[in-house]
């Protein structure tokens, strides 16, 4: 028992402190175990701390407890609870060393704290990216759109122009001019793929194709390109793969040019060539392999990973042209289709890129429907002949635009056209001459082509509430092109669009 | 003798308390960050002019995110109270005025002065804009790293509480 009493004296005594001090904090009586002050000392001299008795001493407050006060121990720091009650002879003040204790906490504290606070500013700062990112893609899309109306009336111009009496030299300057806009049209393409991926605002089409065909027209257009660089082209497909599936079949065409371009740009001699090989075939389902390969200079291991991001291309050659987002895009493009782009390279050797993706294949329904559907390509139909001219309307405020469309429709014979620049004119013209058909632009400055589409479907009288309505925009969004054919527009053309393209579409929408 | 003055200063942990405390009493600054524990207390006097002075006692409160949790022990008797929040972390004063509740509830009647630190991370500019477009009330925005505005918050306050006395 008396051994017991003796630890606890020994414990406890070195960490416990009493005084008691008058109402000023004046100290009438002490031991020395916590801190270092002595009968006689001034509390609120010894440390600022002790300037709170004296509100104590006036308070109502029988007894007050402060945790974890730091104060000028006898050698070190201490942190103590300090416990204060009132008293007859004055107030006893306790003072309880827990600094060890303290400590810990403090480390605790401080790993928890700085953890929060540096994920709040990981957090912050990917925010800022990713706002900065959308920023910059939603720039270069802006951007890019406003490109497409200049360079939709370059492309057809430099075509009317190149129908006109021309020199041989004359003629050359065209083919020049044209090439020249072709490249800058597909640049335009490309970066606005990549900043329509980059905003999720790029929808996969599922639609049937004729697979064979697709991949005739790039045994075709590779074989060329190839040819001219002196190089040979070799296309592989395992012919049991179906001759129709469903998918995307632009997007694919994009993803497998933009590797043969790659593939052709890099390789000076040997050849480039796409292999497509059949996985397997489940359900309604072909899983399919495709291979683009070619001998040229290869990519060095560690700039492998950086092809496929924008902007960075690794240690592009000066000579090489182009936006260098062909890679990045298919990337973006692949991860929509749900695949991904591989690639093995050696440098000197060559490379080979190859990914995996399932199509479906159309059920005997679905492909009688496409067979049907499947538009023919544009021949004047033998009513359009015979000398009967339509009645157009062209709604456009683009000059050039305008121009364009005029003379290449004028010059087809088979029309009578009127022009419009103003969207307010436009319901009057519709009521007072009886058209057969109205091409508009969808971005008038007035009135939009929705809100005038509308209107023309809310006439009262049948001839001229059902007359056929093709859009023009220069915003290829799915969900734009989606509205305005629930505005009640027929069709919507995006531009720049081929001649072609727009005569054959004029017919459909006539007969 | 002096007239001394309890003042209190608290908001959410690593807001930069300690740090203005510290460029106020010793003009000083370090990069470091220890977090506080419990309560440091300090001195300082701060001469309004010839003859007037006041003595303030500068309770460095733990920085906590709720401010519930403050212990009402170490309130009692405060004359002012300077809350802290840091511009550059959202978390320290999207609650603000909720906060500033809640204080006010602990503490009836004394001064409180909003303290918007580290401007030097930002635009201030940029700043005063973003405070304004989401009505966050403050006193003063502060650097306890370059030692902006940081004395003009406590003889804001001085003065405050010479006019109450
Ligand atoms: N750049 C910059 N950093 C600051 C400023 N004020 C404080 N800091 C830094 O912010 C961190 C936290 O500062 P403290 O003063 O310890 O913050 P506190 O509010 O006392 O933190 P707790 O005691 O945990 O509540 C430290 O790394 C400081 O160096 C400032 O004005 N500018
Ligand atoms: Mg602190």
């Amino acid at each position: 028992m008396r051994m017991l009493e003796q630890y606890k004296q020994q414990y406890l005594a070195g960490n416990i402190q009493f005084a008691i001090v008058d109402p000023n904090g004046k100290v009438l009586d002490c031991d020395q175990h916590v801190l270092p002050i002595a009968p006689g000392d001034s509390l609120p001299d010894f440390h600022p701390f002790f300037e709170c008795i004296t509100e104590i001493s006036k308070g109502a407050e029988e007894e007050i407890l402060l945790n974890c006060v730091h104060l000028p121990g006898k050698d070190s720091e201490v942190i103590a609870d300090i416990h204060i009650h009132r008293k007859p002879e004055g107030l006893l003040v306790i003072i309880y060393d827990l600094s060890q204790h303290y400590n810990n906490y403090q480390a605790v504290a401080q790993a928890r704290n700085e953890s929060i606070i540096k994920e709040e500013l990981i957090v912050l700062k990917n925010q800022e990216l990713e706002e900065r990112e959308k920023f910059k893609n939603t720039f270069i899309q802006n951007f890019s759109h406003e490109l497409r109306n200049p360079l939709g009336s370059m492309l057809s111009i430099t075509n009317l122009l190149g129908n006109t009496p021309l020199t041989s030299e004359q003629r050359q300057m065209i083919a020049f001019l044209k090439d020249s806009n072709q490249n800058l049209k597909l640049m335009l393409e490309d970066i606005l793929s990549i900043s329509m991926i980059a905003t999720g605002r790029l929808a996969l089409d599922q639609k049937v194709f004729d697979f064979h065909k697709f991949l005739e027209l790039i045994r075709f257009t590779y074989s060329a390109k190839a040819e001219q660089k002196g190089l040979s082209f070799a296309l592989e497909i395992d012919d049991k793969i179906p001759e129709r599936l469903t998918g995307d079949r632009l997007r694919l065409y994009q993803v497998l040019t933009n590797l043969l371009d790659n593939a052709l740009k890099y390789t000076e001699e040997g050849a480039i060539g796409l292999r497509i090989s059949l996985n397997q075939r489940r359900a309604n389902k072909v899983y399919l392999r495709f291979v683009v390969t070619d001998t040229g200079s290869g990519i060095a291991p560690e700039s492998i990973p950086k092809v496929f991001e924008s902007f960075s291309r690794a240690d592009a050659p000066a000579n090489v042209k182009g936006t260098g987002l062909g890679l990045p895009i298919v990337k973006g493009l692949l991860a929509l289709m749900e695949s991904e782009i591989q690639l093995h390279s050696s440098l000197g050797k060559g490379s080979e890129f190859y990914f995996d993706i399932a199509l479906k294949y159309p059920l005997p329904s679905e492909e009688a429907a496409w067979l049907m559907e499947s538009p023919a390509t544009y021949t004047l139909p033998p009513w359009a002949k015979k000398g009967k001219k339509f009645k157009l309307l062209i709604v456009e405020d683009d000059e050039g635009i305008q121009t364009v469309l005029f003379k290449f429709l004028m010059d087809t014979g088979c029309f009578y056209i009127d022009l419009i620049y103003d969207g307010a004119r436009v319901m009057e013209a519709v009521i007072q001459d009886q058209y057969d058909l109205i091409i508009m632009d969808v971005d008038l400055p007035n009135i939009s082509g929705k809100q005038l589409t509308r209107l023309i479907r809310g006439l009262p009288m049948d001839p001229l509430k059902s007359i056929p309505i093709l859009g023009l925009t220069a915003r290829a969004y799915e969900q734009n092109l989606a509205g305005f054919r629930a505005s009640g527009m027929d069709e919507v053309l995006t531009k720049p669009f081929e001649n072609n393209t727009l005569l054959n579409t004029v017919f459909t929408l006539l007969k | 003798m002096q007239r001394s003055r309890k003042i209190v200063v608290l908001g959410h942990f690593g807001v930069g308390k300690t740090s203005l405390i510290r460029r106020f009493v010793e003009d000083t600054f370090s990069d470091n960050y220890k977090v506080s524990i419990g309560v440091h207390i300090t001195k300082k006097v701060v001469v309004l002019n010839a003859d007037d002075a006041v003595t303030f006692i500068l309770w460095d409160l733990e920085g906590t995110d709720e401010m519930e949790q403050i212990r009402d022990a170490y309130l009692l008797g405060t004359h002012g109270v300077v809350f802290v929040f840091d511009v550059t972390r959202p978390s320290t004063f999207q609650n603000l005025i909720r906060d500033i509740e809640i204080v006010r509830q602990k503490i009836q009647g004394p001064p409180i002065l909003v303290v918007g630190n580290k401007t030097d991370l930002i635009d201030l500019e940029k700043l005063e804009q973003q405070m304004l477009e989401n009505t966050i009330p403050y006193d003063f925005l502060t650097s306890a790293k370059t030692g902006n505005e940081v004395e003009a918050v406590f003889l804001k306050l001085a003065t405050l509480l010479n006019e109450d006395a």
